[in-house]
């Protein structure tokens, strides 16, 4: 009781004290970013994929970060057999980053943020497989498959790592990686797509990295 | 949890320089990360195979049952026949010594695939009837052409029956049918 007491009171202290520090305050802003790692890879990428992204972040407590990521990606690949496999569409991911940063109750509140957080990926989207070549070589003879408008639409979650920095007033940096889990599996002799918009190569697990730059509202 | 300790003094972290390093650090992360998402090639089978063995049955008088048991072919030659009826130019095996299991390509387009079978001296026509099926592998390896066995028919000059032991021809060393002499 008497120590409940003596916290209490040096609180308020702080509170007197300190009249800028908003650890107090339930939402601290909304931030808007976009992808900057996405357009790089793009570039670099030969256009085999594409991907454009942007979230939207608030801030609760200075601890808690939720978030929504939505974006637009897409693939045109073409295999050493020439089977080519094109797709694109939306995605979206919502999840939470947490501070990871100990809070002290005499230090100002920083806007940098180290953090870690969770996601979890949606994307619905349309693909085309063409050129499948099958050869008989005993019977000699072949054949060409394409298949085309298979939808599908995929699940995924990812643990992030992030670092975001305050480089001018109410303008973030920032970088995250991520490793990125597949939930929906492919059943056996489904004809799967090759990429999956917002999630990438379609395996079993992805890494992937954003650079994001942001405004504070 | 294990990592909270770790950034306990981060607030020092952020200052100019840590963060030119940070950015630095994500930058070189981020091209090691592009360069070594390489090329990928097929690592599957990209064909599947009729698997035969050979079975002799011998009446046991002590047991008075049938058992069979594994022969092999001293001269053994074989090969495919269109669906014209006329022979393929190249030999599936070609007088091949001391055989007793064979693996088959099946016609990847028709639903019947026809041979001929030279056993020693001795020739038979078998039928398999047949049907051709696509399975998805995956973009580097395309699709694989697999196949249902409905029905084996054969002439009995050197071979007395085929079993159908496993219906479903979709790897390449499965024993799928077994033929008695």
């Amino acid at each position: 009781m008497m120590l409940s007491l003596v916290v209490y009171s040096a609180q308020a202290q702080d509170k007197n004290r300190d009249s800028i520090q908003a650890k107090t305050n339930w939402l601290n802003g909304i931030t808007l970013q976009a992808d900057l790692a996405s357009l790089v890879s793009s570039a670099i990428d030969n256009g085999e994929s594409y991907s454009l992204e942007g979230g939207a972040l608030i801030n609760i407590k200075n601890k808690y970060y939720p978030i929504v990521e939505i974006g637009f990606a897409g693939a045109d690949k073409t295999t050493a057999e020439n089977i080519n496999f094109k797709t694109n569409g939306l995605f979206g991911r919502m999840g939470v980053d947490f501070s990871l940063k100990k809070s002290k109750p005499n230090a100002k509140v920083s806007n940098n943020l180290v953090s870690a957080g969770v996601r979890l990926g949606m994307s619905n989207f349309a693909y085309n497989i063409n050129n499948i070549v099958i050869t008989d070589d005993y019977w000699k003879n072949s054949e060409s498959k394409d298949f085309n408008n298979m939808t599908s639409t995929n699940l995924w979650y990812e643990l992030v790592f992030g670092v975001r920095v305050e480089v001018i007033k109410n303008i973030y940096m920032g970088w995250s990686i991520r490793n990125k889990h597949l939930i929906t599996k492919n059943a056996a002799g489904e004809v799967f797509p090759w990429y999956i918009p917002g999630y990438g190569k379609n395996a079993t697990s992805n890494w992937g990295i954003n650079y994001s730059l942001g405004y504070k509202f | 949890m294990v990592l909270l300790p770790l950034f306990g003094g981060w607030g020092l972290f952020f200052c100019m320089k840590h963060t030119i390093f940070i950015f630095l650090l994500a930058l070189l992360s981020f091209t090691l990360f592009i360069s070594c998402t390489g090329d990928e090639e097929c690592r599957k089978e990209k064909y599947v195979k009729l698997g035969v063995g050979f079975y002799k049955k011998t009446f046991s008088e002590t047991t008075k049952k049938y058992t069979s048991s594994s022969i092999s072919i001293d001269s053994l030659t074989i090969q495919g026949i269109d669906t014209a009826g006329l022979l393929i130019d190249s030999l599936v095996y070609n007088n091949s010594k001391k055989i007793s299991k064979l693996y088959l390509p099946l016609n990847k387009f028709v639903a019947i695939s026809r041979f001929r079978v030279t056993f020693n001296e001795t020739i038979d026509t078998v039928s398999i009837l047949h049907s051709n099926s696509d399975l998805y592998l995956s973009l580097e390896c395309g699709c694989l052409k697999v196949h249902t066995i409905d029905t084996v028919l054969t002439t009995n000059h050197f071979i007395d029956s085929i079993s159908i032991n496993n219906h479903n021809v979709i790897n390449i060393n499965a024993e799928h049918l077994q033929i008695y002499n």
